[in-house]
């Protein structure tokens, strides 16, 4: 075997030709890992707003909680069923909501439609990981307004004391909320009555969420909802429900996402036909080798063994660069407002392992495969015509 | 050009590497000339599908609030106002399972060919859509993606509203980006009723303006006559109201700016890689060369001809590949895949694809520049010794 030290030495000796390739390597790993992280991001936050304890019920055919009307008797009725959990004051944890998709202002000045949600105070106990991080909660039919994390650094007047213009009404913010960093964060909480007011909706719900009650049959509790001839409404558990719409909200980033499979593979190519080329330019020093009396493995390994280091080093330096470019943009522009899941939601970028699993594996077929035919090629080469090579 | 065929046969000594930047250099091209006709498709899907000559009013509040039916008789009076009617968002369902698939709206049959009409529609087909009251009119992909024909039956159910409505297609709209279901608005306000409700509103109005010079003007008239009522409006161009509904991929379009500028620089340097390892690896044979005589002039030039071949044998495969790509994305949205929509209408220009060409070329200055003038100017007697 030839010496570990000898792959390093002989990378430390080209730096120069490796920096290019290292930085080949780390500009493919750097754009892909971006790109991931942002589709992660968006799943993880529109996946992380369900909980596996709580029911959606939409009208039938809905398919988002912006796309549905439920009469109030639906509401009325549905409370006193049968395995839904009950709330410090003993009633039914039933939460109605609205949500609606008013113009409101941007701190850039700019208009654009902002997620509002109106909700009565069983929401603060059926989404339990709602938590005031600012401020105070909203009390019911005040004019009074809470924004989510994310909402309160875009949008104008969206911090305690300020007034936000939404729709025709103007609302007093009292306070800033988070949900572990879920889709829920992107909203503006407010009084689900007053807001249906200023719609002049008919019916002033669109959707119901239900804390089931501890070992209640989940099951049960939908087939009874769905099947209620009265109304004609569709149940699920809240998480599935997310987990449709973080399926459907990836649909939209196939585009990119081929966009950026055709640039890696078109740069993988490249970084590939560099080191390729590189080590054909050493078929003499192969054929020392050699001569020396390395075996054809030991010479290939090496040679293998320093463009996976090579490839390590760059995708070292674009994974170190890639989370560094999602703090950038996290501390320049903030929160990125991104389409899917048929509205607006602002996502703050993070590039996680997941996302650099897939950089990680091209870079390292590119180490290989840059390395192992060109090395393999050259010691099948008898020493003597190797010598007289190049 | 005598030397070409020198210039050729350098090229042909390691073909495989050759091939390799040539197919490096035609991902990149072929990706930014793809990007750069994201634009122009916006534009040219926007130009396609909104007339110079329409304005629409919403509610100032937004989408969802409710325009008062009422102020479509005043906007209608308005001096050159051609004619206008109102669009009510049913959001029917047609598969439970999907939610809904396409815009349905309801409107007034007897004005809608004068409003819209760059959609030609068929005479017999309006007056059709005016004699049925269960009619409905829809955009041919939307048809098409679901096998609809005329007089076929379709139950929607309504997702806002708690009313289903049983039409019958009676027209096919001959435009591709429309993917509207129109339905008659009498017959929706008539099946609300029947529970007990009834249609007021509206959620926009299409209006159609006699001169394009007076569309701005008119469009501040229209807001300024509703500032004191009850709802106040938002009236903008029909070009101004799809933007806004296009900005929510200003994100995406960002985005991919990025990658393709991360993947261009990718390109350079691994072309510059390449081109300086093949001069390092000819420098003897650069020696011998120059001592027959050659130029140093014309040995950098030697050397860049030959970047350059590759850099334009793979710019020209890659605006050719992006054509290519484009051509299928179109016949695949306009015949067996209209789903696809708007990706068809991606056109790579001769403009676009000159352009793609220059970078390319540019790409190959830049990588050839800097290998080829060191390997040029090297003294003879010191690479010779160098080398023996």
């Amino acid at each position: 075997m030839l010496p570990l030290r000898y792959s390093v030495r002989s990378f430390w000796e080209r730096r120069s030709r490796s920096a290019l390739t290292i930085a080949v390597i780390a500009l493919v790993v750097l754009a892909l890992g971006l790109l991931s992280g942002l589709v992660t991001s968006l799943q993880a936050s529109t996946r992380a707003a369900g909980s596996p304890k709580n029911l959606i019920v939409l009208r039938k055919g809905a398919t988002s909680d912006g796309a549905s009307a439920l009469p109030l008797q639906a509401y009325q009725t549905i409370r006193f069923f049968e395995g839904i959990a009950r709330g410090r004051d003993g009633e039914p944890l039933v939460s109605p909501e609205f949500l609606v998709q008013p113009f409101g202002a941007t701190r850039a000045g700019e208009r654009e439609s902002v997620l509002v949600r109106g909700v009565e105070s069983a929401a603060f106990e059926v989404h339990d990981d709602i938590r005031i991080v600012l401020g105070r909660a909203l009390q019911p039919s005040s004019g009074e307004a809470i924004a989510g994390r994310a909402a309160a650094s875009r949008y104008l007047g969206a911090e305690p004391g300020g007034r936000m213009a939404l729709g025709n009404a103007s609302y007093t913010v009292v306070g800033v909320f988070e949900a572990d960093g879920s889709a829920l964060e992107s909203e503006i909480w407010v009084d689900a009555r007053e807001l249906a007011n200023d719609v002049k909706r008919p019916s002033p719900y669109s959707s119901l969420r239900i804390r089931l009650a501890e070992g209640a049959d989940a099951d049960a509790l939908m087939r009874r909802i769905d099947s209620d001839a009265r109304f004609t409404l569709a149940s699920s558990l809240e998480s599935e429900y997310y987990e449709k719409q973080a399926a459907s909200a990836g649909a939209l980033y196939i585009v990119v996402g081929g966009l950026a499979l055709l640039a890696g593979i078109g740069a993988a190519f490249g970084a590939t036909n560099t080191l390729y080329a590189t080590v054909q330019a050493r078929t003499r020093e192969i054929g020392t080798l050699r001569a020396l009396g390395f075996s054809r493995a030991a010479i290939a390994s090496s040679f293998v063994l320093e463009s996976v280091l090579i490839a390590f080093a760059g995708f070292a330096a674009g994974a170190a660069l890639a989370w560094l470019a999602a703090q950038i943009v996290s501390a320049v522009v903030g929160q990125v407002p991104l389409f899917g899941m048929g509205s607006a939601s602002l996502i703050s970028i993070r590039v996680g392992i997941v996302d650099l699993a897939f950089a990680f594996a091209l870079a390292l077929a590119i180490g290989v495969g840059g390395a192992l035919l060109p090395a393999l090629r050259a010691a099948r080469l008898r020493p003597i015509d190797a010598l007289r090579k190049g | 050009m005598k030397y070409l065929p020198l210039v050729l046969a350098n090229l042909r000594r390691s073909p495989l590497r050759s091939v390799l930047t040539a197919a490096a250099i035609a991902f990149a091209i072929a990706l930014v000339c793809l990007l750069r006709s994201m634009p122009g498709a916006l534009e040219s899907i926007l130009d396609y599908a909104a007339s110079g000559s329409r304005v629409v009013v919403q509610n100032k509040a937004g989408f969802e609030y409710p325009l008062p039916y009422a102020y479509l008789q005043k906007v209608r009076a308005l001096p050159g106002v051609v004619s206008a009617v109102s669009w009510t968002w049913y959001g029917g369902v047609y598969e439970v399972e999907k939610g809904v698939t396409f815009p349905s709206f309801a409107t007034e049959p007897d004005q809608i060919a004068e409003v819209f009409p760059d959609w030609q529609l068929p005479p017999e087909m309006v007056e059709s859509f005016q004699r049925h009251r269960d009619g409905a009119i829809i955009g041919r992909a939307t048809a098409k993606s679901y096998g609809w024909e005329v007089g076929d039956r379709v139950t929607l159910r309504g997702d806002t509203f708690p009313v289903d409505l049983e039409l019958v297609i009676i027209g096919i709209v001959p435009h591709d980006l429309s993917p509207v279901m129109l339905l008659q608005r009498e017959y929706f306000d008539q099946a609300l009723q029947a529970i007990g409700s009834g249609l007021d509103f509206a959620s926009l109005f299409y209006v159609r303006v006699d001169d394009r010079a007076r569309l701005e003007p008119l469009a501040r008239e229209i807001d300024a006559l509703f500032r004191n009522s009850g709802a106040q409006t938002l009236t903008e161009s029909e070009k101004d109201y799809f933007k806004t509904m296009f900005s929510a991929l200003d994100a995406f379009i960002a985005i991919t700016i990025v990658v393709s500028v991360l993947v261009a620089l990718c390109i350079v340097f691994i072309a510059a890689n390449t081109a300086s390892l093949s001069v390092r690896e000819r420098a003897g044979e650069l020696a011998v060369l120059k001592s027959m005589g050659f130029r140093k002039r014309l040995l950098f030039r030697l050397l860049i001809a030959e970047v350059l071949v590759i850099a334009l044998v793979g710019g020209a495969a890659g605006a050719l590949g992006s054509f290519l790509i484009t051509l299928g994305l179109h016949g695949a949205a306009t015949g067996l895949m209209p789903q696809l929509g708007p990706l068809g209408s991606f056109v790579i220009t001769r403009a676009i694809a000159v352009q793609g060409l220059f970078l390319a070329v540019f790409i190959g200055m830049i990588a050839g520049a800097v290998p080829s003038w060191g390997a040029s100017r090297r003294g003879v007697a010191e690479t010779m010794r160098e080398l023996f």
